[in-house]
């Protein structure tokens, strides 16, 4: 120490002994890195969003109208929130966050009700499932100590009454079609639909609240925001079966939510957030509409949304390639997600390190590591030899789109599945067995019940990855531009990123800019939305732990 | 059913068991897969017959003998860790084991109910015999095992579950009735049910450590076990939450026989009723009443090791 410092005058280091020199490039240069790509993001976004919205071809009035009754309140909510009650700014986005992904969910079953299960044979597997569900748990009750004959009857009750034998024996289903009387479209989706989701909010909050009567409220308040729709719907434009399909699962999510916010008695003033957006936006176009203020000309409105692609560019939408889109997502969450998560639960839980079958696995590790870097136009091919030419699968259908890309983010599933459950520690592992816990016991109560929030985080972003690839497309046949949504999930279907590419090669300027600018938008919010989900899905579980 | 087991509700929960619900059909090896289901009956039948273990060996206790193990080794690959360990560990009595970090106390604990089968590199030689029967035969299927011998850990584990899940989960897994009665009785037991009556729905982790131990114990005796290891309970602890857990573990020895480890002297020598000395290497050097060990002890390596001249 003494011969470091000669002078005992000067060690505090007023004349620079310390360098910092570079450790301050250094750290400005990272500042930088990260300025640079953030910039160039929201440059990005602006621009698109720029042309998607087109906001300065609306008239001066309506910008300064709607500033005043959204973006005004919204500012000083927000700074009041930043200010007095972080916590309340928390309840404000995710309640206003909620019911836009409820919303965005709900859009993906409207489509599917529309084109591919009608309400009425919804109704019917949904009573077929109940009915299923109910002899399993009958036969449990009945016959508690046959475990072997239960797991026997869960896995084939279920198959009988929902599938039946092929040829031999039709399913429940067929025999509910012979009924003389069922229920019309509406009340099969009140039935089928709008009661069940009241139910799973009712049964929630009675289950945390643990009293009947705040369950039936809460039941309650949802069926009669679902049936709102019968008189409600009418006189807004609303179908009332839009309706029920919208308004039960965003009327039930915002129930819990409020539940849980009041119960915890915190941030309760956040709760305003989404009713003066909501309030704001109804008052702001109230008066442009009366004062005669013309919004802007944008491209991604209404029309864009529920219209297929047109020659004129004023005309073009992408509603075919949206129900396309949603139906390849529904195969790979059918799909990619139980195998991915079954091989990851596998690899964690139950391969051994040791010997020669360890070292196979570790080999199989590094193979699936190695994969998630494979180029996607590579899956597209296997995806065209596999499914196309060798299986005889249909060219552009959405199974096969599906499966291609299922089977692409198949390995990025397993790898942020098996992080996921790495991360449950392994003291409570030990718990578990030194209860007296099988593996299995310990898997199913332990294991998966506390990382399902890591495995949701992490397949919903690799759905989001999904969601935007296209040269796996271009390679399996979708088509690039298509006309009516797919039917079934066995008729060719577009999809969005497809859809987009192909207006990128149009030559009017119209779709290469404003047209091509929407598509980008909404295949850009649908992508936030789940990415948003997840890290809220994740910030969530940190909180817990 | 069994001869020394009084307590009429063990009894019944035994009949549970027994009948096979759980261990028969759901029990699933947690090590090693090519052990046929039914093996816990086997375990269970033998206990009907307690006292199998051979009494030629004289017993300076009146007490009967819980677990005896017999020239136990275990190697952690190449690495011995116990050598050679027999011990006779008496029922309803607390037997402490210490001895300096890394002589094998923790590793011994786990022989007793098996948990070194969770580690791929250990390697277990010699027997352990409970209840009459040698936990390390192929026809003993160390779930069933556990469900007999309970064990809490040095970090408090809870689970990130209510209290009440918590206290629930060993009945569960274990096929017996969840019921608010069980699952507060054995909070009582654990002397937490004071603390966290009216809240049993919060969350496990919301509690301080010395509670969470508590909770971890209450977790353990839940599904009612002949015997609890401890692998020392109160290392993580404040000296308020270590004197509630040593007057727990007090109580508990009136029903349960207790095995705790510990590297507290002090602790060893209020708590428990023999002592058993680990020295470096995983030898067992000497094993007797704690109050012998701590009076006068044989051997000239313990008593340097008790009054602190190593280890
Ligand atoms: N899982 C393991 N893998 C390899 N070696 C281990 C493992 N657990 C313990 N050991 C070794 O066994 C010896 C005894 O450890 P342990 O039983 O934990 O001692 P104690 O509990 O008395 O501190 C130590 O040398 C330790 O390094
Ligand atoms: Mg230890």
């Amino acid at each position: 120490m003494a011969s470091e410092t000669p002078s005992s005058g000067t060690w505090f280091g007023s004349a620079e002994k310390v360098g910092r020199l570079r450790g301050r490039i250094f750290k400005w240069t990272c500042l930088g890195a990260t300025v640079l790509t953030l910039a160039l993001m929201l440059v990005f976004l602006l621009y698109v969003a720029n042309d998607a919205f087109r906001p300065f071809s609306a008239d001066p009035g309506w910008l300064a109208t709607m500033g005043l009754t959204v973006v005004v309140p919204i500012a000083l909510l927000a700074g009041y929130y930043y200010r007095r009650d972080r916590s309340a700014g928390q309840v404000a986005y995710t309640a206003l966050g909620l019911p836009v992904l409820v919303a965005l969910a709900s859009g993906g079953l409207w489509l599917l009700f529309r084109h591919i299960v009608s309400p009425r044979e919804w109704f019917v597997l949904v009573v077929s499932i109940v009915v299923a569900g109910g002899l399993v748990v009958g036969h449990s009750r009945v016959r508690h100590d046959a475990v072997t004959e239960r797991l026997v009857v869960t896995v084939l009750v279920p198959l009988l009454v929902v599938v039946g034998i092929p040829t031999v024996l039709p399913g429940l289903g067929q025999f509910l079609y012979l009924l003389p009387v069922l229920p019309n479209a509406l009340f099969s989706l009140i039935l089928g639909f709008v009661l069940p989701v009241a139910a799973i909010v009712g049964w929630r909050v009675r289950a945390v609240r643990d009293a009947d009567r705040d369950g039936a409220i809460a039941a309650g308040i949802t069926v009669a925001g679902g049936l709102a729709g019968l008189g409600l719907g009418p006189l807004v434009g609303i179908h009332p079966t839009s309706w029920f399909v919208f308004a039960a699962p965003i009327v039930g999510a915002l129930v819990v939510y409020v539940e849980h916010v009041v119960r915890n008695d915190k941030g309760l003033s956040g709760l305003a957030f989404p009713v003066v957006v909501v309030a704001g936006v109804f008052a702001g176009l109230a008066v442009t509409q009366l004062l005669g203020f013309a919004g802007p000309d944008a491209w991604l409105n209404m029309d864009f949304l529920t219209s297929a692609h047109d020659t004129d560019p004023s005309e073009a939408g992408i509603y075919p390639t949206l129900v396309g889109s949603v139906l390849i997502l529904l195969v790979i969450v059918l799909s990619a997600f139980p195998v991915g998560i079954g091989a990851a639960i596998y690899l964690e839980e139950y391969a051994t390190s040791q010997g020669r079958f360890g070292t196979v696995m570790e080999l199989i590790q590094v193979n699936i590591a190695n994969l998630a870097g494979v180029p996607s136009i590579v899956y597209g091919v296997l995806g065209l030899a596999i499914f196309i030419n060798l299986i005889g699968m249909g060219r552009g259908t959405a199974v096969v789109a599906g499966f291609t890309v299922g089977l692409l983010i198949l390995p990025i599933v397993i790898i942020s599945t098996q992080e996921a459950i790495r991360a449950v520690p392994d003291s409570h592992r030990q718990a578990s067995y030194a209860m007296g816990a099988t593996k299995w016991q310990t898997v199913r109560n332990v294991v998966l019940p506390e990382s399902l929030a890591g495995i949701f985080t992490g397949t919903i972003l690799a759905l989001g990855r999904a969601i935007g690839e296209t040269a796996p497309l271009l390679m399996i046949g979708i088509p690039a531009t298509v006309r009516i949504a797919p039917d079934s999930f066995l008729s060719r279907t577009g999809a969005m990123p497809r859809q987009i590419f192909s207006w990128s090669t149009q030559i009017t300027t119209e779709f290469r800019y404003g047209v091509l600018a929407a598509g980008v938008v909404t295949l850009l919010v649908v992508l936030l939305t789940m990415n948003a989900a997840a890290i809220v899905l994740r910030n969530r579980s940190q909180q817990t732990q | 059913m069994t001869p020394t087991d009084p307590s009429p509700d063990r009894n019944q929960r035994r009949v549970a068991t027994d009948g096979g619900v759980s261990t028969t059909d759901d029990a699933e090896s947690t090590s090693d897969p090519t052990e046929a289901d039914g093996d816990s009956e086997k375990l269970v039948d033998v206990s009907s017959s307690f006292t199998v273990s051979d009494d030629d060996e004289d017993r300076p206790q009146a007490a009967e003998t819980a677990i005896e193990t017999r020239d136990l080794d275990v190697y952690y690959g190449d690495e011995q860790a116990l050598q050679s360990v027999s011990m006779e560990i008496p029922e309803k009595q607390v037997t402490a084991l210490i001895g300096p970090s890394g002589c094998g106390k923790s590793t011994f604990l786990r022989c007793l109910n098996r948990m070194n089968d969770l580690i791929d590199i250990a390697n277990v030689d010699g027997e352990v015999r409970f209840e009459g029967k040698n936990i390390y035969d192929e026809d003993v299927d160390p779930v069933a095992l556990r469900r007999k011998i309970g064990m809490v850990f040095q970090q408090p584990n809870p689970f990130p579950k209510s209290i009440y899940d918590n206290v629930a989960f060993g009945l569960e897994v274990q096929d017996e009735a969840v019921t608010d009665e069980t699952v507060r009785r054995a909070l009582e037991r654990a002397a937490l049910l004071e603390e966290v009556d009216g809240r049993l729905d919060e969350s496990g982790l919301e509690l301080s450590g010395g509670q969470q131990q508590r909770l971890c114990i209450a977790r353990a005796i839940a599904p009612d076990p002949e015997v609890i290891l401890m692998d020392e309970p109160a290392s993580a602890l404040d000296p308020v939450a270590t004197s509630k857990i040593e007057d727990l573990i007090a109580d508990l020895s009136e029903e349960y026989t207790v095995i705790i480890v510990t590297h507290n002297m002090q602790q060893a020598a209020r708590i428990s009723d023999k002592t058993a000395v680990f020295l470096t290497g995983g030898e067992l050097v000497e094993y007797d009443d704690t109050k012998d060990i701590f009076e006068n002890p044989d051997n000239q390596r313990v008593e340097d090791y008790i009054t602190g001249k190593f280890g």
